[in-house]
């Protein structure tokens, strides 16, 4: 009886997906897309059977070809599994750095917007300082003044976006603080730390969602660009903006070195970005 | 409105100085000044206490910074540690070539992407709406200097073409100069074509649903009259705000597209500041970097009370 109403349940699930997914072709795309991209980041091995670190000097800067579907680089490494095996680096580096910026940036501004006074003022005037610049020159001062290094890339892209949560978080809370349902949690005896914990929190975190899916082809674009620059991840990794930045030197004479890793990003930052316009439009219609 | 302005530029001159110290102080903060890599393996000597000295780096931070300050507002931004010229020069002549490539770039996005956006949200879910919306997202998605990569392969393998190396103000030959800048603001004007359109085309779907733009329809208002004095104009201060927006983000798209066609431009001489740890010039650029972008939402600021006359009240 209890596996009937489950298996129920589940049934309705599945089924309300699918009807979401038939409804909203963009989506299904994205999600899809984004499948791809995770079971290549998982296992890039059963993609590329080549090795993204093989030095071959006799078969350099070579155009693609059924060996070399991408071409090769400038030391014949070839381009197609050093984009393939890229992409656990490259969307892992992006994954993770949003993740603590939200983190940071979602907690921070929680408590900024729910409790006001001087810790809103100071937060305030601090993410007011970080927005005054613009987010890629604030990822350039950053790994640029600590060095090109994975660490240093990681914190910079942590930063970037921080501004953006904060002040979502700030106003979510804000705007929550405000419904009767709080005071009525405080005057049940409820504490500050409680109600910010256990309800406002819970409410905020929705649109923190959202607002890291918006945010993930921005922040993969600036890491491309901080790679490109020489800043990111540094060759022999491989990472898609590592390689665009080993192909600037040769996009003349060899511009599939650029095109390919170019085209991974362009692809991934719109499958993301399918998803979370999608998203976004289910939060407002709410 | 005086009043008001006045406390907002107190408030981002505030953030300004906070700025512009946060970066003071993290350019002395990582090991491997100037002098460092002056002094290469000869390190510890008493030149190096001596040069340290020469540059100022031996007093406290916080009196540093105030010496910067000091002459900052005075217009002297210092002299540049490994080329010896002053910055407030260099940082000027820089700002001019980014500035143009930047106002370019405006242009060309708000003359095509508004009108493209309009459209879209006119055409709402007809065949015109798909295709412009593809094309704005495929916009977002492309890294900018990649379109740029691939701008300058497709110019020069079609043409054989490409642009020449060295910089031309627009004052000596302006068909030169733009000969220069033509393919850096193609690249850039791309994304922020997509992204004006987008945004323009929201603006004017919202609108569209409006009650008062169904009773002006239904009232036998010409569609011409409800086009320009109910839709547009209440499309309007949403797009002045967005227009600041995309400024900025032209500012940063700038650095990496001059670094790739060599312009001489603030965003490549922030870059090579940063490398050669010229301090003084990193924090000139920067300085007029955080500049802009507080003039810029003050403009935006003004421009809001100008266009929406209920903003003045509050």
């Amino acid at each position: 009886m209890a596996n009937d109403t489950l298996t129920a349940g589940r049934a309705a699930w599945t089924q309300r997906l699918g009807r979401t997914l038939r409804h909203d072709p963009a989506l299904a795309f994205g999600l899809a897309l984004i499948g791809v991209l995770v079971a290549v980041s998982v296992a890039p091995g059963l993609f590329a059977g080549q090795s993204p670190f093989e030095i071959d000097s006799a078969a350099a800067l070579q155009p693609p070809s059924a060996a070399h579907w991408f071409g090769t680089d400038d030391v014949g490494r070839d381009i197609y599994a050093r984009v393939i095996h890229g992409a656990r680096i490259t969307l892992s580096i992006c994954a993770g750095s949003l993740a603590v910026s939200a983190l940071l940036g979602g907690m921070l501004g929680l408590v900024s917007g729910y409790f006001g006074g001087l810790i809103d003022q100071v937060l305030g005037r601090l993410i007011d300082v970080m927005l005054s610049f613009p987010p890629i020159i604030l990822g350039i001062i950053i790994t640029g003044i600590l060095g090109p290094e994975t660490v240093n890339l990681v914190l910079a892209l942590s930063i970037v976006y921080m501004p953006v949560f904060f002040r979502i978080a700030r106003a979510g809370a804000m705007s929550e603080a405000s419904l009767p349902y709080v005071e009525a949690a405080r005057s049940v005896g409820l504490t500050d730390g409680a109600i910010l914990r256990r309800h406002v929190t819970r409410n905020v975190v929705p649109l923190l969602l959202t607002q890291y899916m918006i945010l993930f082809p921005l922040i993969l674009q600036i890491q491309a660009a901080l790679g490109f620059l020489g800043l990111g991840v540094q060759p022999p990794t491989p990472d898609w903006g590592a390689i665009l930045e080993q192909g600037k030197d040769y996009i003349l004479f060899a511009p599939w070195m650029s095109v390919f890793p170019g085209l991974a990003v362009l692809i991934t930052a719109l499958a993301l970005m399918l998803v979370g316009r999608s998203l976004q439009h289910r939060i407002n219609r709410r | 409105m005086g009043l008001y302005l006045l406390k907002r530029l107190g408030a981002s001159l505030l953030t300004a100085v906070i700025a512009t110290f946060l970066v003071f102080v993290l350019v002395r903060m990582v090991p491997g000044d100037v002098v460092a890599q002056m002094m290469g393996q000869a390190g510890g000597t008493e030149a190096e206490a001596a040069l340290r000295a020469f540059f100022g780096l031996d007093r406290p931070i916080y009196l540093q910074y105030l010496g910067w300050l000091g002459d900052a507002l005075t217009g002297d931004l210092g002299q540049s540690w490994t080329r010896g010229m002053p910055v407030a020069g260099m940082v000027g002549d820089a700002f001019l070539v980014t500035l143009q490539l930047g106002l370019m770039t405006l242009a060309i996005a708000t003359l095509i992407g508004v009108p493209l956006g309009i459209v879209a949200g006119i055409y709402e879910g007809r065949p015109i709406d798909t295709a412009i919306q593809g094309f704005n997202v495929l916009g977002l998605s492309a890294p900018v200097f990649w379109v740029g990569l691939m701008v300058l392969v497709a110019v020069s393998s079609a043409f054989s073409w490409s642009p020449p190396l060295r910089f031309v103000p627009p004052t000596r030959s302006l068909a030169d100069n733009l000969a220069i800048l033509a393919l850096p603001v193609v690249s850039l004007a791309l994304l922020q074509v997509a992204a004006y359109s987008q945004f323009v085309r929201q603006n004017v779907v919202t609108a569209l649903h409006q009650p008062y733009v169904r009773t002006a329809v239904a009232k036998g208002m010409p569609t011409r009259i409800v086009f320009f004095k109910h839709i547009l104009r209440n499309v309007t201060i949403p797009i002045v705000t967005f227009m600041g927006l995309i400024l900025i983000q032209i500012l940063g798209g700038v650095v990496i597209i001059e670094s790739l066609f060599a312009l001489p431009g603030l965003g490549r001489l922030l870059l090579t500041a940063i490398e050669t740890r010229d301090y003084p010039v990193v924090q000139g650029a920067l300085l007029v970097v955080v500049l802009v972008a507080m003039v810029v939402n003050l403009i935006v600021d003004i421009a809001y009370h100008v266009i929406d006359p209920r903003m003045r009240v509050s």
